[in-house]
């Protein structure tokens, strides 16, 4: 019932959608809307990675100059900026959930390793979830597989969107929505992910999850994902009894508009009807 | 390895290894019985004549009848080997068929072809994208009248092989044609005081209502043609959702709406108008699933092309600036 309304709101908003929600006091409880259909991560990777960050035993205080000619580029944090930042491990994991950072976030893939992200998801039994390359490799993809058309004007024509490999789960960063939730469990459940559960509630954009919980007592940590026609996001929605629900959101719209606020928004719709299901 | 592998393992092998035995079997049989003669028939052959009178004692066996008399100097037919070499050439023959058969379903020559189009595509593109997709290809074609939506879960589900598309819709999955647009006009009633005017501006049809597709069919569609009309001052007084052209024609005769028309025959009794700067346009594409591309899906895509640029659709051009937002996380 909640699962066709689900699909009916993601329908309605010109999207694609699976998702999956889970009751973190009661695994078994669950809402799920193709939460085993591979999905691309886009962003959503800089929570597996922040996961490897913290069990890898690093000095979280060690500081890191990061080079404007060497480093990562996006339109937040460091990304943006022009003169190089020193910074330490805790700080860029910081900047890496609260403002997804790609700077940053590449500049701890330097630390961590692809590798060990995905060993560390295996070892948590993740064996859908895969981290292939960082943010800058799919940003060269995008520029890659659209040329000789020029970015970004060329990610709104659905030719070319139809032949990046930053948009095909087989090729790019992976997962799915019921292995996102199992992985948002460990992290709030486990109080060595203080740092990243702090993070992802202090998260900055108000548009996807947490627009569907508009009260002032209800806290909402996410962590987005974007791409051309790709919007995401996975979190963790508190209520004040205390209830907890692990959501994960990935959608694809049909336009290939960057600026839709309505597909937007239907992350938090979809989620609050699954949270709603579930308390 | 799976129940089905085992069993695939177990039975398909040796029975397609019997199969293929025996059909080499005729083809030597056919030979032998043709030259008389197990040195010329095993040079035909191009093998060595020990193999060659080892395979038709097999056969023999296999059959539990004797195909040749033969001693020191010469080779006859036998009755039973007389009477069988037809049915052997008709097995083999059958072989032939069989496999030049699957050669064709794999060079996209034969078979059919599942193809869907959108309902308001007009009885003349149907009636010239036949031809021209039978002088490309000769697979049957199939065409099926369906809106974008009910395409895409066909083409999902496996029971269509092509489709024409109004875009927008989640290209994720499929591979796309060439996009074609196509400017869109208005219909307005004939004695309404802008159907005197060349063209209108969208801004002129305040007041008026407008005539649309309903918007479950295509809720990114309708939605963006709505936006569109908003950001260049026009705002329906109501949105009609039609169905079809029939229902939209009678509310715009009715008085008091405009229905969207790309202006190719359009009908006799209201009169079309484009509209200024041409805001709106349909965007229409062959897709199909990705990694299920044919021949006969190339040929069907370039038939689209031919028959809708001969309707007046152009290749989309020149593209808007585009300035992403800080949260869409990506270019800076």
């Amino acid at each position: 019932m909640s699962a066709a309304r689900i699909r009916a709101a993601f329908a309605d908003a010109g999207v694609t959608g699976r998702l999956h929600a889970v009751d973190l006091a009661d695994p078994t409880r669950e809402v799920a809307v193709g939460a085993d259909d591979p999905v691309v991560l886009a962003s959503v990777f800089k929570l597996p990675l922040l996961v490897a960050l913290l069990r890898g035993g690093a000095d979280l205080t060690r500081r890191v100059t990061l080079r404007p000619d060497r480093r990562s580029t996006g339109p937040t944090g460091i990304g943006g900026m022009v003169d190089p930042v020193t910074m330490s491990l805790r700080d860029l994991a910081f900047l890496t959930m609260t403002v997804s950072d790609n700077a940053a976030a590449d500049a701890l893939v330097d630390v961590v390793g692809l590798d060990e992200v995905n060993r560390v998801l295996r070892e948590l039994g993740l064996t859908r979830t895969t981290v292939v390359h960082r943010a800058r490799d799919f940003m060269h993809s995008m520029a890659e597989d659209a040329a000789p058309a020029e970015l970004p004007a060329a990610l709104a024509d659905p030719v070319v969107l139809s032949r990046l490999r930053a948009l095909d789960p087989t090729r790019t960063n992976r997962g799915t929505a019921r292995e996102l939730t199992t992985l948002l469990t460990h992290v709030f459940t486990d109080d060595r992910y203080e740092l990243i559960r702090r993070a992802m509630a202090l998260q900055v954009w108000p548009h996807r999850l947490a627009s569907g919980f508009p009260f002032d007592d209800v806290r909402v940590a996410g962590k987005t994902g974007t791409l051309p026609t790709v919007r995401n996001e996975v979190g963790v929605v508190s209520y004040p009894d205390g209830g907890r629900y692990a959501v994960a959101v990935f959608t694809r719209s049909a336009s290939t508009a960057f600026t839709l606020p309505a597909a937007d928004a239907v992350i938090g719709t979809a989620a609050r009807l699954a949270v709603e299901h579930l308390r | 390895m799976s129940k089905t592998n085992i069993a695939r393992t177990a039975i398909f092998e040796p029975l397609s290894s019997l199969l293929v035995d025996l059909l080499r079997h005729l083809r030597y049989f056919l030979v032998v019985a043709e030259e008389l003669h197990f040195g010329r028939a095993a040079t035909r052959l191009r093998m060595s004549q020990p193999p060659l009178s080892q395979s038709i004692q097999r056969l023999e066996r296999e059959l539990g009848v004797r195909l040749f008399d033969r001693d020191a100097r010469r080779v006859a037919l036998t009755d039973a080997g007389r009477q069988l070499l037809p049915e052997a050439r008709d097995v083999l023959a059958g072989e032939d068929r069989l496999r030049a058969l699957a050669d064709r379903f794999r060079r996209g020559e034969a078979g059919a072809l599942r193809a869907g189009v959108p309902p308001d595509l007009g009885g003349r593109a149907v009636a010239a994208l036949l031809p021209a997709f039978r002088v490309r290809s000769p697979v049957a074609l199939k065409l099926r009248e369906i809106g974008t939506a009910e395409q895409l879960r066909a083409l999902a589900d496996r029971t269509l092989d092509v489709g024409v598309l109004r875009l927008p819709f989640d290209v994720s999955w499929l591979s796309l044609g060439e996009v074609l647009t196509s400017p869109l006009g208005v219909l307005l009633r004939p004695d309404h005081p802008l159907a005197a005017a060349p063209d209108v501006r969208l801004a002129d049809l305040n007041g008026l209502g407008l005539v649309l597709f309903p918007r479950a069919t295509a809720p990114a569609l309708h939605d963006e043609v709505l936006t569109t009309c908003a950001r260049h001052g026009y705002t329906p007084t109501e949105v009609h959702q039609a169905g079809n052209a029939e229902f939209a024609l009678g509310l715009v005769l009715a008085g008091g709406a405009v229905a969207l028309h790309d202006g190719v025959s359009p009908p006799a009794d209201v009169v079309w108008r484009p509209l200024r700067g041409t805001p709106l346009l349909w965007r229409t594409a062959p897709a199909w699933p990705r990694g299920r591309h044919t021949p006969a899906v190339t040929a069907f895509a370039d038939a689209v092309a031919e028959v809708l640029v001969a309707q007046g659709m152009r290749p989309a051009e020149g593209t808007l600036p585009r300035y992403p937002r800080p949260a869409a996380e990506y270019l800076s």
